[in-house]
């Protein structure tokens, strides 16, 4: 500890002053967002910009609302919510058996679910949106929900925790009689629960921001996520940035205090997906 | 919708112009056709307004597989306001909303005498809007966009050259600007709020839908072309039916569209709906004495209604390609040269 | 070890068995169903002709046309140079950051990890569409600020330069891609054996000695992951190019998936779309393994 406080030198001084003007860089979108979501039309186009709204108002969001914002939030919420439990259920059993049992064919599984991790998801668009409308779920959120459950990142990262399991554990539940689902249930489960969070937390993020996902599979109005519904509403014919403001407004602040309030999962979550991978 | 067709979703009556409609999917053999719809009766009512809408609603195989419910014309709109001030005015024919080459440069030229930042710019950054700047491009020398059989495109003619030569020459003298890093909506948006003092894509929509955040007078205007004749690109929208193949769905999807586009009172009530104005003749001014009695400012345009080049083959490339045109013009191509690459590049051979 | 396992241990195998696939089966269906069937689907059809309203078998010609094809070329080489740079530029600023950071006490640490991973919470579009009217030429921040400093003299089309576009799209990605390498690189840093540190520290190393020495291999897997997901997320951009240039100014900020999203959405053409997300694969691919080889290489 004393050796850190005596390095306190002038670079460092110097670089945790710059850190800070970033700082102010990169908080300051949330900023223009929030303030530009209330700027009358004049004082979103002035040529000077107005860095404070002295009057604010709720004309953006009157707009907004015109249009089923409300429910897109709704079915970006659905489709995370879905991915998240669906992934979660599936990546854990198939981590834990990738990891703790002994089964044929065990490894080439692995091997293949890793090698697919490497893939970019886009290259495979074009053919899952034809067996989306095959299955006919197109434009639905199912549309989005299952491919992203299908990814094998999950599955990777569940079995990279439950190489931590113990087998005497494991071994003390066989004798003591557990079954399957009781072994998986009261002694795997409580033990990966940490990896289970850190996965959940991804794949909600990363299932918010898979905008090409969203952008191919969904069209209706009403099926619409809310990135989908900020990035239409920049029209042909007309370039709202107060109305575009009120809707990234709409869509970042939920998940921003969401994120805040779970700060501490969040980072963890975040770091033990990769530490572990 | 690209995603709905390929994924098999289609509903089964859409309403769209006929550069989709016709040329796209009817093309494709996905759309119903509609020729039992047109009747004697109908096709006189519409060609009495313009016979362009007729041609424009029939595909290559003599089908016809759109029934069209309004129209409009694509024009330019000037702050009406700021020309008065810098004298401008001088220059345009108010009656005909006309003006030619010269006395647009001149105009130009007026209100940058009169210390006007931005005049007008050229937007060339993609998404929509493109009629616009093609209209403007193609007017000032009277090129034509297309071959009359709509099978080539043709701004590489020497008329399409000096137009885009002139465009290219008013933005290096300062009298116009050029920006690859806006869109039409955007350039709407910088005219609305008064920075710059002309859209080129104005339409009887876009009127209603400013009117109410502008503070001068939108006053449209109708591209300035050196013979004084201008040539407007038009929107058709009407009704196409998917083959989803099921006659009975196609037999009511017919009955509804009958009722929804020809019906004494369905019908005229349907274009107001739409804001634009009705493809039959016999419909009149819809908007008389109605809250949109605005839009008989744009009545005057109809009869400037020309060719609708929209249908030519390729037309999503060469949407793309227009763009990438102006991008290397305005950013310093020889403008020869940039055409030809482009004709090559739209050109089916 | 036995030679012929008892009907016992024969029985207890197969129920071994059981249970495992038992256990997969949720994933593998999902796996088959979601991504390899899809998989075998975009590389059988990257060797037809599919569109709208055909599906012939072509062979190589999809392969043949992306050669030829001075646009995909193009694309190619703007995806290139965007990986290029912000990959290094990602993975030393956010060491830099966390190098930083990581010694800070809890609070401050927490409060930099929150502003930095702001971006990605916020979302991509949100984050798109606040930058585009900061890039605005006539009411945009940024001309406002440069203007009033005096670094330049007029407004600049920063979106509509070819010039200036690209960099445009690699800054705004940089802000959206550095919050989970930060993140990771506090923590593995924090990781890091502190006796072997302080032996060094006793043995006089100085700071770069204790770094490059003894930090940097301890954190070499982070950094590789980093690099890994970095690189993939680099090559994939898509929405900020749809949202903010359509790839113009004249293709500068064209790149691959967008020409992807171009050609199989715009135009129709799957089948030719398809063949570029093959051959995007492959470069993703070789790039993943060209890290692993560095890495590795490094390590030892």
């Amino acid at each position: 500890m004393q050796a850190s406080v005596n390095r306190t030198s002038p670079y460092r001084l110097l670089a945790i002053l710059l850190l800070i003007a970033l700082s102010v860089l990169f908080l300051f979108p949330m900023y223009w967002i929030i303030t530009g979501s209330v700027k009358s039309i004049q004082a979103v186009n002035a040529a000077t910009p107005v860095w404070f709204p002295l009057e604010p108002t709720m004309d953006n969001y009157a707009r907004l609302f015109d249009r089923p914002a409300l429910m897109w939030l709704w079915n970006t919420i659905l489709i995370c919510t879905m991915s998240m439990l669906l992934t979660c259920t599936t990546a854990s059993l198939a981590g834990y058996a990738l990891a703790k049992k002994n089964f044929i064919g065990r490894g080439i599984i692995f091997a293949i679910f890793i090698s697919a991790m490497a893939l970019p998801k886009q290259v495979i668009l074009i053919p899952l949106l034809k067996e989306m409308s095959f299955l006919r779920l197109h434009d639905t959120p199912w549309a989005v929900i299952l491919p992203t459950v299908g990814w094998p990142f999950g599955v990777f990262l569940m079995k990279q925790f439950s190489e931590n399991i113990p087998g005497s554990i494991l071994e003390a539940a066989r004798i003591d009689g557990a079954g399957e689902v009781i072994t998986f249930t009261q002694v795997v489960l409580p033990i990966i629960k940490p990896g289970i969070g850190a996965l959940a937390i991804f794949t909600f993020i990363t299932t918010w921001n898979d905008y090409f996902m969203q952008l191919i599979m969904l069209n209706s109005q009403s099926k619409l996520t809310i990135s989908l519904g900020i990035a239409k509403l920049q029209t042909e014919m007309s370039n709202d940035f107060g109305l575009i403001m009120a809707g990234a407004a709409l869509s970042a602040i939920p998940i921003t205090v969401v994120f805040l309030m779970f700060q501490k999962f969040f980072t963890r979550g975040i770091t033990m997906g990769a530490v572990k991978g | 919708m690209t995603s709905a067709i390929e994924a098999g979703t289609t509903p089964d009556i859409i309403m769209e112009g006929p550069e989709r409609l016709v040329a796209n999917w009817g093309a494709k053999g996905k759309m119903i056709d509609l020729s039992d719809l047109w009747t004697e009766e109908a096709k006189a009512d519409i060609d009495a307004n313009s016979t362009a809408v007729g041609k424009a609603s029939m595909g290559s195989d003599g089908k016809y597989y759109e029934y069209p419910l309004a129209m409009t014309t694509h024009t330019m709109a000037i702050n009406y306001e700021v020309f008065e001030k810098a004298d401008a005015l001088q220059y345009l024919d108010l009656e005909n909303r006309t003006w030619t080459t010269e006395n647009f440069q001149k105009a130009m030229q007026a209100l940058k005498d009169d210390g006007v930042a931005v005049t007008g710019i050229v937007y060339c950054g993609g998404q929509g809007g493109d009629q616009g700047t093609r209209a403007l491009a193609m007017n000032l020398f009277s090129a034509s966009f297309t071959n009359p059989e709509h099978t080539l495109y043709t701004m590489d003619s020497e008329a399409g050259i000096k137009g885009l030569q002139l465009l290219a020459d008013m933005v290096k003298d300062g009298l116009l600007e050029a920006d690859a890093g806006i869109a039409a909506g955007d350039e709407l948006q910088l005219f609305a709020n008064g920075t710059a003092q002309m859209t080129w894509a104005w339409n009887a929509s876009n009127a209603a839908n400013y009117a109410a955040s502008v503070t001068f007078t939108p006053y449209a205007m109708a591209f300035p072309s050196d013979d004084g004749v201008p040539e407007l690109a038009g929107g058709i929208w009407g009704f196409g039916i998917f083959d989803n193949k099921d006659e009975a769905k196609v037999a009511a999807a017919k009955k509804f569209i009958k009722f929804v586009s020809d019906d004494s009172v369905q019908g005229p009530a349907s274009v107001y709906a739409t804001g634009f104005f009705p493809v039959r003749a016999s419909f009149g001014d819809i908007y008389a004495g109605t809250e949109k009695d605005a839009n008989k400012e744009f009545l005057i345009f109809m009869p400037y209604l020309g060719d609708y080049y929209n249908v030519t083959p390729n037309w999503a490339v060469q949407r793309t390609e227009w763009w990438n045109l102006l991008q290397r013009i305005f950013a310093g191509e020889d403008v020869q040269t940039a055409v030809a690459t482009y004709a090559n590049n739209v050109n089916i051979k | 070890m036995q030679i012929t396992p008892s009907m016992a241990a024969r029985k207890r195998m197969r129920r071994e068995n059981l249970i495992g696939y038992a256990y997969m089966m949720p994933a593998i269906l999902f796996f088959l169903s979601f991504v390899i069937f899809p998989m075998g689907m975009a590389l059988v059809t990257s060797f037809t002709d599919y569109s709208m309203d055909s599906f012939n078998f072509i062979g190589l010609s999809n392969y043949r046309r992306m050669l030829q094809d001075r646009v995909f070329g193009k694309a190619m080489g703007n995806t290139i140079l965007i990986v290029l740079v912000s990959v290094p530029a990602v993975t030393l600023f956010s060491l830099w950051v966390a190098s930083l950071v990581y010694k800070m006490n809890k609070h401050a640490s927490s409060f930099f990890r929150v502003v930095f991973y702001m971006p990605i919470v916020t979302g991509t579009v949100a984050v798109t569409v606040v930058w585009k009217w900061m890039f605005s030429r006539y009411n945009g921040l940024l001309n406002y600020v440069l203007n009033s400093i005096g670094l330049i003299n007029g407004n600049i089309s920063w979106l509509g330069d070819e010039a200036y576009a690209i960099w445009c799209i690699i800054l705004i990605l940089f802000t959206t891609s550095i919050g989970q390498p930060i993140v990771l690189y506090i923590s593995a840093l924090a990781n890091v054996d502190q006796s072997l540190v302080e032996a060094s520290e006793v043995d006089g190393a100085n700071n770069f000695q204790l770094f490059w020495k003894i930090k940097w291999p301890q954190i070499m897997n982070t950094t590789l992951y980093i690099l890994v997901i970095t690189t993939i997320n680099s090559f994939q951009i898509f929405a900020l190019i749809q949202l903010l240039t359509s790839g113009g100014p004249n293709n500068a900020t064209n790149t691959i998936m967008y020409n992807i999203y171009y050609h199989a959405f715009k135009l129709n053409e799957y089948g030719y779309g398809n063949a570029m997300g093959i051959i995007l694969a492959i470069v993703i691919g070789v790039f993943s393994m060209i890290q692993f080889k560095l890495a590795r290489s490094d390590k030892e």
